[in-house]
């Protein structure tokens, strides 16, 4: 029996992960979502920022970090946006689906703000090859950088934001949203250190033990650490949405996880023990 | 000078770079750097045509050749020079709502499903690997039972709102994962530099087509 403990066939395994997630998802419990200290960081940090303020958002990621990330953006302009804080973005990014991302997320946050307009208020240039050399030419001359025309094929000359915003150097904060390289180390190496941008970074929880020593060092001033950090934005800001949603699901397939190592660390020992004593 | 021209065009250009990296404002310097880096943004651009022509050599030999699975070779370049071809000569720019469609009901689900399947090898490897077999095994088990309930809400409602685990989890991110990492991150830059270094001097030539020295 305790064989069978420490061997069950992984088809179990894989069939109790999906029930116990649905079952999450379909009938939530509300987990109590308690800000942390890091979370509570990039908060203040966009909350301090003058009104009127240039953001560039770097979107860093492909479509399957959007459950991590994708929270944390909406959360990001809704507090920008809210009680007349009037933060303009710049979207871009080195990752092919840069503009999808800023797209999906500025057309499902603009019906809560009618007002804000294309242009004026949000910019999304979208993807443009080069990796890390084009951070460095986006200090120069975006528009020139970018081709001249923006995510849709609009002429960047046209739009009324980026007449003021030439160059990556104007941005009084850049937020990245990452998951993987490039990511945060190519701008904390061409545009966050050497001209002395604040840097503040949502990231996909398997990269969080890598952007640690970033962290500590100050080059990344505050880190939405995962799902969970997206869901303690979420709090911040008053808006909950998808991540305070999958927190309960992501809470049970941990216990769930949890469960099995015990169970199969039991049937180990006890299986370990009953060789040895035969 | 087959070998020898582009050897010395790299060295070249790679002293050039990483001078004008460290004297700024020399004018050119910065002239040359600028220069460098528009070439580097428009042969980024031409990569991805190269890698398109690489993909379909080596899926048009597969499918040819008959190989285990071509079937999916066939599919993967109808994929390919169909969203080429449409977001080219159809769609022209991202808000064209058949480019829309094809991102939001194909490419974004595509990828997040892959994703979402890694949960399913992490439960299972996390029950085949997580044993007790020796003191640093239980050293991994209990560090990923402290980790895995001090990063969600769970944690805190089973200690009754106490955030013990939670203050767990973050010593071990802040403390010992920082300096594993900051181990990691300053020798894989020495490598970096060590491998940068040969690729300029020419003792790594692997790039230009050859073996090494």
């Amino acid at each position: 029996m305790w064989e069978k403990l420490a061997n069950i066939d992984r088809r179990w395994l894989y069939a109790l992960m999906i029930f116990v997630i649905a079952l999450a998802l379909i009938k939530p419990i509300g987990l109590a979502i308690v800000p942390s200290a890091d979370t509570q960081k990039v908060y203040d940090i966009v909350e301090q920022l003058p009104p009127g303020s240039i953001v560039w958002m770097g979107m860093e990621f492909s479509a399957g970090g959007i459950p991590e990330l994708m929270p944390a953006i909406l959360s990001m302009i809704r507090q920008g946006w809210k009680d007349g804080r009037d933060l303009r973005f710049v979207c871009a990014g080195m990752w092919q689906m840069a503009g999808d991302m800023a797209e999906q997320a500025f057309s499902t946050v603009k019906a809560e703000f009618p007002d804000k307009e294309y242009g004026v208020d949000w910019v999304n240039i979208g993807y443009k090859p080069g990796g890390e050399v084009l951070l460095q030419q986006y200090q120069n001359s975006i528009i020139e950088t970018a081709q001249g025309v923006d995510f849709y094929g609009n002429d960047l000359n046209t739009l009324p934001l980026m007449k003021e915003f030439t160059s990556l150097k104007q941005a009084k904060l850049v937020a990245i949203f990452c998951t993987g390289t490039p990511g945060e180390k190519e701008y904390i190496k061409h545009v966050t250190s050497p001209n002395n941008i604040p840097l503040i970074e949502a990231a996909i929880s398997v990269s969080i033990p890598e952007c640690m020593p970033l962290v500590q060092a100050g080059q990344i001033k505050g880190l939405v650490a995962g799902m969970k950090g997206a869901a303690e934005y979420e709090v911040l800001v008053g808006a909950p949405g998808s991540a305070t949603a999958g927190m309960d699901a992501q809470s049970f397939s941990h216990a769930l996880i949890i469960v099995f190592m015990i169970l199969g660390n039991i049937g180990y020992v006890l299986t370990k023990n009953k060789k040895q004593a035969s | 000078m087959k070998k020898e021209l582009p050897v010395a065009i790299t060295l070249i250009l790679a002293i050039l770079y990483v001078l004008a990296n460290y004297f700024t404002g020399v004018a050119f310097l910065d002239t040359a750097k600028n220069l460098l880096d528009r070439w580097y943004l428009i042969v980024a651009a031409w990569a991805v045509l190269v890698g398109s022509i690489n993909l379909t050599q080596i899926h048009g030999r597969r499918i040819s050749g008959k190989r285990e699975g071509w079937i999916f070779s066939v599919w993967l370049l109808i994929c390919l020079y169909g969203m080429m071809f449409f977001g080219i000569f159809v769609a022209k720019n991202a808000s064209h709502p058949g480019w829309t469609f094809m991102y939001n009901q194909l490419i974004a689900p595509m990828n997040a499903t892959v994703y979402s399947t890694i949960v399913f090898y992490i439960g299972s490897a996390a029950y085949r690997a997580f044993r007790v077999r020796s003191p640093e095994a239980s050293v991994l088990l209990v560090t990923a039972l402290i980790m895995m309930l001090g990063r969600v809400p769970l944690g805190r409602m089973l200690l009754g709102g106490h955030p013990a685990l939670s203050q767990m989890a973050d010593w071990i991110l802040n403390v010992p994962n920082s300096a594993g990492m900051r181990g990691i991150q300053i020798g894989a830059c020495l490598g970096g530099v060590a491998t940068a270094l040969r690729i300029a001097l020419g003792i790594e030539r692997g790039h230009l087509g050859g073996t090494g020295e």
